[in-house]
């Protein structure tokens, strides 16, 4: 069964000589939700930012289903089905939340379009109640959801999340991830990069740890709440890296 | 105070707007400011001077005026293909200079430096082939009819203003509703965001170079019909650029023709109190004032 | 014969640096702080006229003259020249370097303007002549009045060069050179970013305003006209081509691009009938602007490139802090 997505010895980073994600092989099953984990610098962002195509890659490649997509370049990623959510800045300000999805649902089909803004709406009540509220004027849990509404609109097999619950209050971070749980039960084969470890792992399937630039240990999400060695690769205790057994 | 100051004012003014659009336009896309931008305005002059010719060449009845203007459809026809042939240029100039510069992730600076050089060799190239002398589309002239108040205006200054009206609206009319529009405001605001949500950012670049060489084409034939066409006719009119899209608020279409309309109606009043050889200097007044006063300008975001 | 060729040479040299004071003034802008001056010629235009002001013989009908000796009038010049960098830069520099870029534009084109209308002042478009030049008693040998002047400006730069050289070197520049290279860490420092990119600003716009006066004492006459964008043109391709960054750089590039532009404007004009020499000089402008233009394209650093400084004098740092060194990764 292929992957929904998958990366194999993904080498990436901004410049050249420098890679941050150093060889990282994942699979996302279909209708999974992935965590990936790791302490600050460890190159999360980073590692999903080369999937979406928005940092270089080095060598490696990415594979959307049995669709190579490492040299598809990012504005054409969402029509195969990737959708991202980056961490900041995920939604334009200075338009309005209608404008913004009109924006997104400018790759569908005409006919499609009105219909899928209206599912939308009535999936995110918030948002269909003044449409042509700059986005700007939007509460960070409020705008975290039209980012989301936004990448749905062109019913993606996978989504891509890049922190969202950053600077979101507890309460509004629990909405936020009831929500990307029930996008998740609706098909949406789901890859979360997080900080907040406990949010995360309480919706995961499963979680892989990124510790500099490299997949550290990977399992279930349920049992590795409770694993010490989550605690260790996060304070970097000295110890010898892990293979990883398929 | 002389009331036909209102008209060269207002006429001068939507000239300095249709080229300030296409100023803010890229500055607010591209990120950079585009002093090459008046010589697309020069070149769109020079382009339909040639091409209107080359048919009045080929046909006497071309040139004759139509109706009340001082021209014949020689012209709106060159301007359709001047239009043309200026956006082909300003993506040319991109695909040689400023797109290779940006593939190279240069600094702003070196953008701007690489436009200062752009505009010199393009301004210097139309003074090789055209020489410095004043031309003209036509030789006719023409009578200012009485607009009532003390206002006169000819029937070709009267078209122009009605031609840039309309330009305006139509194009703001595509930036805001219009998918198209929508994508340019959205990689003005954020460029790696447009690629997410599918935006082909290059194909937003390439049609900003179209508008905004287009618009400054019909700015530089309005010129050249009611004044003059001349080589430097492009960096006269830089500095006004500047300051209105400066002014207007740099990425604002609305903003821009106001602040254009406003300058130009500045520069021919101020003149009657100071001068007409002062004339250049009141947009860098203007331009003082409003990085003193508020930077960002009537509509502009501040940074 | 070879007299003339010396003679030709001398003043073909000490034109090429009274340019390389410029560039060397555009360098502390551009080079150490990375302020973008489209308006040169501006500057330049200052410190000239004021220059001029200051040292010329009184006449009937202009403001002015007030015959003071030649250094005063470049002290002024340069003064004045600083004066109008500090007012500019101070109310561009918070904000996007290109405003800074078109701001210094509009000084550029209010000088000149300025130059050509107030009459009373500046002598409108015929300017101002009988600027009086140094050693102007020799000017009845003409051999040994270029030799003085070239002399003269030898001097001027040598000093310049040297005082820079030091600037870049001392505390002031170190701080100057970190603002540039990270300004948030320079912040933390306690360092104002603003005073020192102003001050900096001046420093150079000040150079720019000597260069002005000491080539028009070194011409003897000027005119609105010798101070059009060409020249901010002509400065920023000598500094590009030289080596942003780099006062030797600056130096060079202004002694080639110089050279360049004379022995193209002679190999042109030596191409067209006579009575095309105006199209002449625009297809050598359109040449120097493709050049410039391939530059900036193919080797933005220019011949002598970027000088590290201040890495050079911290002298060696252990491997692992040299910058461009990748961090160890444990073998697998």
């Amino acid at each position: 069964m292929t992957a929904a997505l998958s990366t194999r010895a993904l080498v990436a980073g901004y410049e050249r000589d420098l890679p941050i994600v150093r060889g990282v092989d994942l699979d996302v099953k279909q209708g999974e939700l992935v965590v990936v984990l790791g302490p600050n610098g460890a190159g999360k962002s980073t590692f999903v930012k080369a999937i979406a195509g928005l940092v270089p890659i080095h060598s490696g490649a990415t594979a959307l289903g049995s669709l190579d997509i490492t040299a598809v370049p990012a504005h054409q990623k969402i029509r195969h089905g990737l959708a991202f959510v980056p961490q900041t800045e995920n939604i334009f300000g200075t338009m309005s939340i209608n404008d913004n999805l009109l924006l997104a649902a400018n790759i569908l089909p005409r006919e499609k379009r009105a219909r899928r803004i209206a599912e939308l709406y009535a999936m995110f009540p918030d948002l269909a109640a003044r449409p042509s509220l700059r986005a700007g004027q939007l509460s960070g849990g409020q705008r975290q959801m039209l980012a989301v509404a936004r990448a749905l609109i062109v019913e993606p097999s996978v989504l891509i999340l890049d922190e969202p619950s950053a600077g979101l209050s507890p309460k509004i971070v629990a909405d936020v991830f009831a929500r990307l749980k029930e996008i998740n039960a609706n098909g949406v084969t789901i890859v979360l990069v997080e900080q907040n470890v406990k949010a995360a792992l309480a919706i995961a399937d499963r979680a892989v740890i990124l510790v500099e630039g490299r997949l550290r240990h990977e399992g279930p999400a349920a049992t590795l709440a409770d694993d010490p060695i989550v605690a260790e690769l996060y304070l970097g205790a000295r110890r010898e890296p892990k293979t990883v057994t398929p | 105070m002389n009331p036909q100051a209102l008209m060269d004012g207002l006429i001068t003014g939507s000239m300095i707007g249709l080229g300030a659009i296409g100023v803010t336009l890229t500055y607010s896309i591209l990120r950079f400011a585009n002093f090459a931008h008046g010589e697309f305005i020069a070149w769109g002059a020079y382009i339909a001077l040639a091409v209107s010719s080359a048919l009045g060449y080929l046909s006497g009845g071309l040139l004759a005026p139509i109706g009340p203007f001082s021209f014949g459809w020689s012209l709106p026809i060159a301007a359709v293909v001047a239009v043309a042939l200026t956006g082909g240029l300003a993506l040319l100039v991109d695909a040689l200079l400023f797109g290779r510069l940006r593939a190279q992730r240069s600094t702003v600076i070196i953008m701007v430096m690489a436009s200062f050089g752009a505009a010199l060799t393009l301004r210097s190239l139309l003074e090789f082939i055209f020489t410095s002398k004043p031309a003209y589309y036509t030789k006719a002239l023409q009578i200012a009819l009485p607009l009532g108040g003390g206002l006169r205006a000819t029937p070709d200054q009267m078209l122009s203003l009605g031609v840039a009206a309309v330009l305006v609206v139509a194009v703001h009319l595509l930036l805001t509703r219009t998918a198209i529009g929508r994508s340019m405001r959205a990689v003005s605001e954020n460029q790696q965001l447009s690629g997410v949500v599918g935006i082909d950012v290059r194909k937003v670049v390439r049609i900003v170079w179209l508008l905004g060489a287009g618009l400054a084409c019909m700015a530089g034939i309005m010129a050249g019909l009611l004044v003059q066409i001349r080589p430097h006719m492009g960096l006269d009119l830089l500095l006004p650029l500047f300051a209105a899209a400066i002014l207007g608020g740099i990425g604002s279409v609305p903003g821009a023709m106001l602040a254009g309309l406003i300058v130009g109606l500045a520069e021919a009043f101020a003149v009657q109190i100071v001068g007409a050889e002062w004339r250049a200097a009141i947009a860098f007044v203007i331009l003082v004032l409003v990085l003193l006063v508020r930077p960002q300008g009537l509509f502009g975001r501040p940074e | 014969m070879s007299v003339e060729l010396i003679g030709y040479g001398c003043f073909f040299l000490t034109m090429a640096l009274t340019y390389a004071i410029m560039c060397l003034g555009l360098n502390v802008q551009w080079g150490q702080t990375g302020l973008f001056n489209v308006g040169i010629a501006g500057f330049v235009a200052i410190g000239a006229y004021v220059s001029a002001l200051l040292t010329t013989p009184d006449t009937a009908n202009r403001f002015g003259g007030f015959d003071m000796p030649i250094l005063v009038g470049w002290l002024g010049g340069a003064v004045a020249a600083a004066l109008i960098a500090f007012l500019i830069g101070a109310l561009t520099i918070r904000l996007r370097a290109d405003y800074l870029a078109i701001a210094t534009f509009g000084v550029a084109v209010a000088v000149q303007l300025s130059a050509l209308n107030l009459e009373r002042i500046t002598g409108g478009p015929f300017g101002i002549g009988f600027i009086p030049r140094p050693f102007g008693g020799y000017a009845g040998d003409p051999l040994l009045f270029s030799l003085f002047n070239l002399g003269v400006l030898i001097v001027v730069v040598v000093l310049l060069y040297l005082a820079l050289e030091r600037l870049v070197r001392s505390p002031w520049g170190r701080v100057l050179r970190a603002i540039r290279e990270d300004e948030t860490a320079a912040l933390a420092l306690g360092k104002s970013a603003v005073k020192f990119r102003l001050q900096a600003f001046a420093i150079g716009g000040g150079i720019m305003g000597l260069a002005g006066a000491v080539q028009a004492h070194f011409i003897g006459f000027i005119a609105p006209e010798n101070y059009l964008p060409m020249l901010t043109f002509q400065v920023w391709a000598m500094l590009i081509v030289g080596g942003s960054g780099n006062n030797r750089g600056a130096i060079l590039g202004a002694v080639l691009v110089w050279g360049l532009w004379a022995a193209s404007a002679s190999v042109i004009a030596s191409l067209f009938p006579p009575g095309q020499q105006a199209r002449a000089a625009a297809l050598q402008i359109v040449m120097i602007g493709v050049g410039l233009c391939a530059i900036l394209l193919l080797r933005p650093r220019g011949i002598l490139g970027e000088e590290k400084v201040v890495s050079r004098h911290l002298g060696k740092l252990p491997r692992a802090l040299r910058p461009g060194t990748k961090p160890e990764t444990p073998k697998q």
